[in-house]
């Protein structure tokens, strides 16, 4: 008798979930299907509760006649209460008289509810909700009713889920962009990173950094957040400041961690992530790392076979209180390439991970001579489909021989002197020259390069070139030049600079014209000091 | 060249006695010059800036000496510096003439005891 009546309800509720409400935006949508269910149903009440990413809590998403539910933002613990029992159990419940039952939010007392029919949003047997209404009077659901909940709610998570993607992906691809560096420009080292979102297109928590130290050393650093989700991604992006703030202070790779373990556990007291960092001195061949129990980075030596660095056990940031981590001291030759990564990378379903490492290892060892090769080597190899289930990412650094006659850019900016004093102590090295060469050339380029920066440009940015070559093979010849207006210097103390440009190199010339000012420095290599 | 700068300052016997370790140059010019003017005392003697420990200065940092002495001079008081008798520091504030407004020596004592003279 009722079966008429059960198909013109589906026909309404198929058309609203499949056809009319399609373009609608999410928001719309839920509010317009709400509205048909209080309807159809006869009910006072109707909403729809989202369960977070972290899988824990349900919040209200649209609501009719429980407006008050979305406004407040009520939060329910998944297991708990009317909803959350429903999200728990997978189940639809019905509850005849509230007064009788346990329920968690306020709000449906407040409203004088008395009879609740709720079912869960289910995508692929997953539940991603509730779908609940309620009556003001008592109402006894029977079977009838609920099938025809369920199959709202089906249509519904059909579409929430369609459209979450959609704005999941959309924000997925914007963090993700966001989280790719700007990898540094170094003269002494070559950089390239990879980074893959897992195939569901939801959030990973894989990450990596890398940027220029003021004293001209290069930090790396690469880094899994537990979990998954725009939270994972949100602490992600908090480590990620932490890192760089603690990195610019100056102390080792150890107290970094040691510091970004004790944020975390402030940010977020349970929630873990693994991290390797370490601080690169392409001068002087060392790189000094810590990790806080992630994967060991491979290295392949300048010849010979590449290895797994013996890390020695530790435990992840945030996992334990006061942890205390430890630095690692490793030679990094010219020609030397580290390779950091993370799990994901690695990893594949149905087999040991030591599988991984040996191809990891072997695609390493085939010697790219473009670090931006190996890198779409590297994901080609190990993931031939596309990252699986988790996200993977992976950065590469390799220290480069310097070239004779070498030539760098820096941004005319006080920061980039250190930066290029150490470029150029490694190129003196090279080229044979002694300590006394090496200190003096360096603050004598310093000197022109801090004339430069101060004089040559206004507030735009600016560049410096550096030069260097060897002649004869026994005397250098610097050259620091600028692209910009030389002004008369101001201040007293870069009267000083040129004197000291005079005391310390051999020859100093200086070269003004339309394009800019070259300051030229010679000197005889392995001469007694001045 | 990784040296962070580092600065200490004591006082013997009316005499500040300021270490520098590192690098003094421009990228740290301005947080030395505030721990050196502020390590002047009006009822001392003098100062000694210890180099011994330094590894780079630049014309800035030189600049920040000679502005030192200047000042020092309009209160009356003496400016001393410590150097090693070798080393890019020392050649350079040779190149520059520091002694033409500070005293040079070999040791914190000797400065001090200078200061006091």
């Amino acid at each position: 008798m009722k079966s008429r009546l059960v198909a013109d309800r589906l026909r309404d509720l198929q058309s609203i979930t499949d056809a009319a409400l399609a373009y609608l935006p999410l928001e719309t949508l839920l509010s317009e299907l709400l509205t048909r269910v209080v309807d159809i149903l006869g009910v006072d009440t109707a909403a729809i509760l989202l369960l977070e990413d972290d899988d824990t809590t349900l919040v209200p998403r649209a609501a009719k006649g429980l407006e008050e539910e979305v406004e407040r933002a009520v939060r329910i613990p998944v297991g708990r209460g009317f909803a959350g029992r429903i999200a728990a159990t997978r189940r639809p419940v019905r509850i005849l008289n509230l007064a009788e039952a346990q329920v968690v939010n306020p709000i449906l007392r407040e409203k004088g509810l008395c009879s609740l029919l709720g079912v869960p949003l289910l995508v692929e047997g997953n539940v991603v909700g509730v779908l609940h209404v309620g009556t003001l009077h008592e109402r006894a659901f029977d079977d009838e009713d609920e099938e025809l909940l369920q199959r709202a709610a089906d249509r519904a998570a059909l579409a929430i889920s369609s459209r979450l993607t959609e704005q999941e992906r959309g924000l997925a691809n914007a963090l993700q962009r966001s989280l790719m560096p700007r990898l540094p420009q170094l003269p002494a080292v070559a950089l390239a990173g990879r980074y893959l979102p897992a195939a569901a297109a939801r959030l990973g928590g894989d990450w990596f950094d890398a940027f220029a130290l003021p004293d001209g050393r290069l930090a790396l650093a690469i880094g899994d957040v537990v979990g998954r989700g725009f939270h994972a991604a949100a602490i992600m992006g908090q480590l990620r400041s932490g890192l760089r703030a603690y990195a610019l202070g100056g102390v080792s790779p150890a107290v970094v961690l040691e510091r970004l373990s004790s944020l975390l556990r402030q940010i977020e007291p349970g929630r873990t992530a693994t991290l390797l960092y370490l601080v690169l001195d392409a001068h002087g061949g060392t790189l000094t790392l810590a990790s806080a129990g992630h994967p060991p980075p491979l290295i392949q030596p300048t010849d010979g076979e590449p290895w797994y660095l013996d890390l020695p056990g530790s435990v992840p940031l945030g996992a334990a209180r006061h942890t205390r981590y430890d630095d690692q001291d490793l030679e990094f030759a010219p020609g030397s390439t580290i390779l950091l990564y993370t799990d994901g990378l690695v990893e594949r379903r149905g087999e040991p991970l030591e599988a991984g490492l040996e191809r990891l290892a072997a695609t390493v060892a085939q010697g790219h001579e473009q670090l931006e090769h190996l890198g779409d080597a590297l994901i080609d190899v190990l993931l031939p489909e596309g990252a699986g289930n988790d996200d993977a990412a992976l950065l590469l650094a390799r220290a480069t021989p310097l070239a004779d006659p070498l030539v760098a850019r820096f941004p005319a900016e006080v920061e980039s002197i250190p930066v290029m004093r150490r470029l150029l102590a490694r190129w003196l090295d090279d080229a044979g020259a002694t300590r006394a060469d090496v200190d003096d050339l360096t603050l004598a380029s310093a000197e022109a390069a801090a004339n430069a920066i101060e004089h040559a440009y206004g507030l735009e940015p600016g560049v410096v070139e550096l030069r260097a070559r060897t002649e004869r093979g026994d005397s250098v010849t610097l050259s620091i030049r600028d692209f910009g207006n030389w002004r008369a210097p101001r201040g007293v103390h870069r009267g000083r600079g040129l004197l000291l440009m005079e005391g310390l190199a051999d020859v100093v010339e200086v070269v003004r014209s339309d394009e800019g000012t070259t300051i030229e420095l010679s000197r005889q290599l392995g001469a007694e000091a001045a | 060249m990784n040296e962070q700068p580092q600065s200490d300052v004591s006082y013997r016997d009316s005499v500040g006695v300021v270490t520098l370790r590192g690098e003094v140059d421009i990228v740290q010019a301005h947080d030395l010059r505030e721990r050196l003017v502020k390590a002047i005392r009006n009822e001392d003697l003098g100062l000694v800036v210890d180099l011994t420990d330094a590894t780079y200065i630049d014309s800035v940092g030189v600049s920040l000496l000679f502005e030192l002495a200047e000042r020092l001079a309009e209160r009356q008081l003496r400016l001393a510096v410590v150097l090693p008798e070798v080393g890019l520091v020392s050649r350079v504030l040779r190149i520059v003439n520091l002694k033409s407004v500070a005293e040079v020596h070999g040791t914190v004592n000797d400065a001090v005891a200078a200061i006091h003279d």
